[in-house]
């Protein structure tokens, strides 16, 4: 008994355990943070842009990238965060608990901090399986809490930035009293790495003692160890999931949500014409596709699409679920079209789906994507007629932009004033 | 003067993170109901719990454990054994929800095409494999660097 508890003592003080390693993993998982913060931003602007707002279509595959670092940033958060709470467990045992009602406030920004960063990314993990286990709007849930992680973390660097100065290099003041290659000055100071405690008194003191009595057990675990395995682990993440974003990693993409290269026309699909309920509109012979501007109307069918100069282009489909897949498409320019009503190239538009129902039913298209000459009414993909889960009989395509955009069975395409 | 840079540095830092919360707590009740916050509440404390109550304590007690066992076995094959069974675990961690969901249906088909389990086992088994090569090298090492103290004092007689 004396013996394991003394075990446990010394598991809870393993080597890993130390302000230092909380420093090395803390960045790396501040840096996953920020990517995952900064390609979300850009993606939700994307999805809900402000009336001044402009984005470049130049990359076509900028989206592809930029949200195939925030997927791949946020599984690469798994291992880093697990690794990064190993370091700081014994924290949480810390005595008295509460020392101030500021500590108490440390203490529970450090609770919200680390209970929204796990949730952040497992529901975003989920999400990227249409998983949704939970009552709450993963979109509206999984934006607030982004800058409810990003405000704890700037609280937590706060509170934790002279530790941070302590053990920010290997060379840091801190970083070498932890190696024991200086002193270990005598001042009581927070961030001591074993702050050596007065000596407890009473029964809890007689117990330490019974149990620091004990043969020291030979350490089990190593620092270079932990940091190879938490390293490891990241880098296992990325490389067996990444490849439904990154074309390089498709090889070794035996973990992912998504493969490239399945489904109908070799796409993967998001919404199937199914769930859209479009099963019986998108295939009428009745469909054409409206184009306004004001009184300027022009109505075409497919037929009459198809009989219109045709253009190909390679885009990726880049969906905000991170997959992504590049694909030739081939139709008609959206500015042809646009011309045929006279709209202005400062002119944005508004595009209607045949869907039902669902949050991108109707959606806007800035002027950049509208008159962009890589912007197509496509009407084939990979040199085959679009499947009708492809958005048979139209969709739309432009470089840059997220899937949940690219409007799929085309109904309406009104130029905005 | 670092000082004076550290106090300004903490003081922009708070202010943003108060400004972080605000914000996040703002768009919560501006965008979803009373109960869909509870619920968001309601995972928050759960993580909380699965991982300081759950997943560390079953942590250490493996470590405990190991550190029994580790009497008997070479500290450095410990680590090795430790590395490959934290690799194999993490990644089971993201990979069991998708068996899970896997088989429970999908959206559609191009959800989750891959036979997950099989995939997890080969997985677990090629982590096996390597950590045993790895331990393995490790043994030599140690006993030809051994041998080669032992060789050094009778080849300088």
């Amino acid at each position: 008994m004396r013996r394991l508890l003394s075990y446990t003592q010394q598991a809870l003080a393993a080597p890993p355990r130390n302000p230092r390693m909380a420093v090395v993993i803390g960045r790396l998982l501040a840096i996953a943070f920020l990517l995952c913060f900064g390609t979300g931003l850009y993606s939700h602007f994307l999805q809900e842009p402000e009336p001044w707002m402009r984005f470049s279509t130049v990359p076509a595959q900028l989206y592809q990238v930029t949200q195939g670092i925030h997927i791949t940033a946020g599984i690469a958060c798994f291992p880093l965060i697990l690794g990064k709470l190993y370091t700081i467990y014994p924290q949480l045992f810390q005595t008295p608990p509460v020392k101030s009602p500021l500590h108490l406030l440390e203490r529970a920004s450090i609770a919200l901090f680390v209970g929204a960063s796990l949730v952040q990314i497992t529901i975003g993990l989920l999400n990227t399986y249409q998983w949704y286990p939970w009552k709450f709007g993963f979109r509206e849930v999984h934006w607030a809490l982004s800058f409810v992680v990003i405000g704890s973390l700037a609280i937590h660097i706060a509170v934790k930035l002279p530790m941070i100065a302590r053990f920010w290099s290997r060379n840091s003041e801190g970083s070498r009293e932890l190696r024991g290659e200086t002193a270990v000055d005598e001042t009581p100071d927070a961030a001591a790495p074993v702050a050596e405690s007065a000596p407890v008194g009473g029964v809890t003191g007689r117990i330490f003692r019974w149990i620091d009595g004990a043969p020291e057990p030979e350490p089990a675990v190593s620092r270079r160890g932990f940091m190879t395995a938490v390293g490891v682990s990241t880098a296992t993440v990325v490389a067996l999931t990444a490849g439904q974003s990154f074309a390089a990693l498709s090889p070794f993409n035996i973990f992912a949500p998504r493969v490239k290269g399945t489904g109908p026309n070799a796409l993967p699909v998001n919404r199937t014409a199914k769930a859209a309920q479009v099963l019986d509109t998108a295939v009428s012979p009745d469909w054409a596709l409206t184009i306004s501007n004001g009184r300027r109307t022009v109505t075409l069918t497919r037929a009459e699409l198809l009989a219109l100069p045709q253009t190909t282009v390679e885009l990726p489909i880049s969906c905000v679920e991170g997959w992504s897949q590049m694909a030739t498409w081939k139709g008609v320019r959206l500015r042809e079209l646009l011309n045929k009503v006279g709209a202005d190239t400062s002119q944005g538009l508004k595009l209607t789906s045949l869907e039902k129902k669902g949050g991108y039913r109707v959606t806007q298209m800035g002027p950049e994507y509208a008159f962009d000459s890589s912007t197509l009414v496509a009407l084939e993909v990979n040199g085959d007629t679009l499947d009708i889960d492809h958005g048979y009989p139209a969709r739309m395509i432009a470089p840059g932009r997220p899937g949940v955009l690219q409007t799929k069975w085309l109904s309406k395409l009104e130029v905005e004033a | 003067m670092k000082v004076t840079r550290m106090r300004v540095a903490r003081i922009i830092l708070i202010v943003i993170g108060l400004a972080g919360l605000f914000l996040g707590a703002l768009i919560m009740v501006q965008k979803e109901r009373p109960d869909q916050i509870l619920g968001v509440i309601v995972w928050i404390g759960a993580a909380i719990i699965v991982h300081d109550g759950i997943l560390s304590p079953l942590l250490l007690l493996l470590d405990v454990w190991m550190r029994r066992a580790g009497r008997r076995i070479p500290f450095g094959v410990l680590v090795i054994i430790q590395g490959g069974v934290v690799v194999g675990a993490i990644m089971s961690m993201l990979v069991l929800p998708e068996i899970y969901k896997k088989s429970l249906g999908t959206k559609n088909p191009t959800i989750l095409p891959l036979d997950y389990g099989l995939n997890l086992a080969l997985f677990w088994a090629a982590v096996a494999l390597l950590t045993a090569a790895a331990c393995a090298l490790y043994l030599r090492r140690r006993r030809s660097s051994r041998d080669a103290e032992q060789v050094q004092p009778t080849s300088a007689a």
